[in-house]
């Protein structure tokens, strides 16, 4: 704003009492120089000014107001000012400015040139702001800002460092990974996908799954789990899909899926996890084909032996020895035994694809425990069994497979209870069920133990050592107590013992 | 009549039952079976499921299918854990489980055979 004044009235007015007063209330400090007089002096200050400065009136009349900069003459916006007042031209700066005690303050400060009515410059008028508190803040507020850009720069790079970290792992995983977003399409897939899958990435993103690749993946059963399942917010874990694939041939899959359901950029979005299981589940095919057919072979010749063993105890001569005797009847006790163990084979692979066949007849449950115990008792001369079963109940179940539970848990009892010398055996009605109970007073199972010992292939960790064995025993007695309808659970201490239970309904008449 | 492709099950078999009175013909080749079981005629026919060329159920479906072999008694003879259920759906009159006892196969052959004498 150009601001031309008479010069004129300013000399008149200069002792005017309400202008001068108005210059005196004015929150800025005010100076009006002389350009007529060599120097540029200042003619007058008003009282904002000398507040402002810290000088009096007197002291800055007649001085050129450079004295405002004191030593520090070197800031550019002198040259803007001198071009100013040279050309006769308005200005605005902010300069530094030191008051009489020294203090640094920052000064905005504004020219405007007066001219008399022949267009002569005769004084100028100096508006003058302590800008110091806004300039402290300005300050703050830049430092403040480059601290938060550095922030964010460094956020950024985090997010980009963690983004292809991700990546990377998503690529090495040894699982096709799959993203779709809420439509099905195809958003990403991994090398380990395009790989198994023989398929390219420009053939896969961005079309829908169903439709990818000559409807390869138009499966039913996948659809159903993607479009039904997923939306319910149930857990897709292990969901099995079998399916013939156009150039990898029968592939069957474990799929895991999850739909993002919390907010933000990824909301919708479905993630597949697809693991290969094909060759996992031949190999326990063929495995389970081994064990059937191994059993098989070998109870063969084990048929003949116990059958020739048999007829020789038929064919005992009169005048054989105590010592004959018992020697044939021991082998005939460890060819049951062998029979045993080729069984517990065998039958693990049946189980283990639910063949597990049981045939059902009316059974004296007293009676199967004392034969099967006998038969025991004969091989362990050292343990006293004792048995108290005086149910006289009828089972209705598979006698064979029952026996082999009551021969398991017995051996077993006899098995981990060295030196020591008897075991209980006991039967009793419990409500419409028979309870059987098989305890020792040996080394006991540890909690940790107990929870696991039914699993397949489990065994205690220091028992492996002195009783090698393959652990198959207990898991086979759970899954046919499973299937009679009845339960099997331990009961054991350290140290005490181990008592284990079995529960079977008894046949309604 | 016993049929199982193993020497040693038809030995010892033959052996046990020959000493409990019967007469006992053996067939190792599943392929001779129907001509044997024809001409001999037999009371009862004990039999192995897992035999090469033709099992033990093919075969019994067979003998149950021809109309003069359909009420021959069929006993059968197995290590297989299943096999119970295989004699049974093919139509046998008993099943023995290998490796079996003596006393067992005589009592299974008694009593499929006066099962068959009381329907008579």
């Amino acid at each position: 704003m150009e601001t031309y004044i008479d010069s004129d009235a300013i000399n008149d007015n200069l002792n005017n009492n309400i202008y001068l007063q108005a210059l005196n209330s004015a929150r800025s400090g005010i100076i009006i120089t002389d350009n007529r007089q060599p120097d540029n002096p200042i003619i007058y200050c008003n009282k904002s000014f000398e507040n402002m400065t810290g000088y009096s009136h007197n002291e800055v009349i007649g001085h050129n107001c450079r004295f405002l900069q004191a030593q520090d003459r070197s800031q550019p916006e002198r040259q803007k000012i001198k071009d100013a007042i040279q050309n006769g031209t308005e200005c605005k700066v902010e300069i530094r400015n030191y008051k009489k005690n020294g203090n640094l303050f920052w000064n905005e400060l504004i020219i405007s040139p007066v001219l008399d009515h022949n267009g002569n410059i005769t004084h100028f008028i100096g508006v003058q702001n302590d800008i110091t508190e806004r300039k402290k803040y300005e300050t703050e507020l830049r430092e403040e800002k480059a601290s938060v850009d550095r922030k964010i720069k460094e956020r950024t790079k985090e997010l980009h460092d963690n983004e292809a970290f991700l990546s990377s792992i998503i690529q090495t995983v040894r699982e096709s990974l799959l993203v779709l977003d809420a439509e099905y399409k195809v958003l990403s897939a991994n090398t380990h996908f395009l790989n198994s899958f023989k398929v390219t990435s420009e053939d896969t993103i961005g079309k829908v799954l169903f439709e990818l690749g000559n409807h390869q993946w138009d499966i039913d059963r996948l659809k159903d789990l993607l479009t039904k399942i997923l939306p319910t917010n149930n857990p897709v874990i292990d969901f099995e899909v079998e399916h013939d694939f156009p150039y990898i041939g029968k592939k069957i899959m474990l799929v895991n899926a999850y739909r993002v359901e919390f907010e933000g950029q990824y909301k919708d979005r479905i993630l597949i996890a697809i693991e290969d299981i094909t060759d996992k589940k031949e190999i326990d095919r063929r495995k389970d084909d081994f064990l059937s057919i191994a059993s098989h072979e070998l109870k063969t010749p084990l048929t003949t032996i116990k059958g020739f063993v048999q007829l020789l105890e038929r064919m005992i001569p009169e005048n054989s020895s105590e010592k004959f005797v018992t020697t044939l009847g021991k082998v005939s006790v460890y060819v049951d035994r062998l029979n045993n163990l080729i069984s517990e084979l065998l039958d693990t692979s049946k189980i283990q694809s639910g063949n597990i066949e049981i045939h059902k007849e009316p059974f004296d449950i007293d009676k199967l425990i004392k034969d099967t115990v006998e038969n025991l008792a004969l091989a362990t001369p050292e343990y006293k069994i004792n048995i108290i079963s005086n149910t006289k109940a009828d089972i209705l179940g598979d006698e064979l497979q029952i026996s082999q539970v009551i021969n398991n848990l017995v051996s077993n009892a006899i098995k981990y209870s060295p030196g020591k010398d008897k075991i209980d055996v006991y039967c009793n009605r419990v409500g419409n069920f028979v309870k059987v109970s098989v305890k020792d007073y040996g080394m006991g199972i540890s909690q940790q133990d107990q929870a696991k010992i039914f699993d397949r292939f489990f065994r205690a960790r220091d028992i492996q050592k002195k009783f090698p064995g393959m652990g198959i025993g207990l898991y086979i007695c759970h899954e046919i107590i499973a299937k009679h309808n009845g339960t099997l659970w331990v009961e054991s201490e350290i140290g005490s013992g181990s008592t284990f239970n079995f529960t079977l309904p008894i046949m309604k008449r | 009549m016993i049929c199982d492709d193993d020497p040693g099950i038809l030995e010892v078999l033959e052996m046990i039952l020959e000493i409990e009175g019967y007469t006992v013909y053996t067939e190792s080749n599943s392929t001779n079976l129907i001509k044997e079981i024809s001409q001999t005629l037999p009371d009862l026919l004990l039999m192995d499921l897992w035999m090469p060329v033709l099992s033990g159920d093919q075969l019994l479906r067979t003998i149950r299918g021809t109309k003069e072999l359909e009420h021959l008694p069929v006993i059968i003879l197995s290590a297989s854990v299943d096999g119970n259920e295989i004699a049974s759906n093919a139509g046998a009159d008993g099943f023995i489980a290998k490796p079996f006892d003596m006393d067992e196969v005589s009592m299974k052959i008694q009593n499929v055979l006066s099962d068959i004498r009381q329907v008579n």
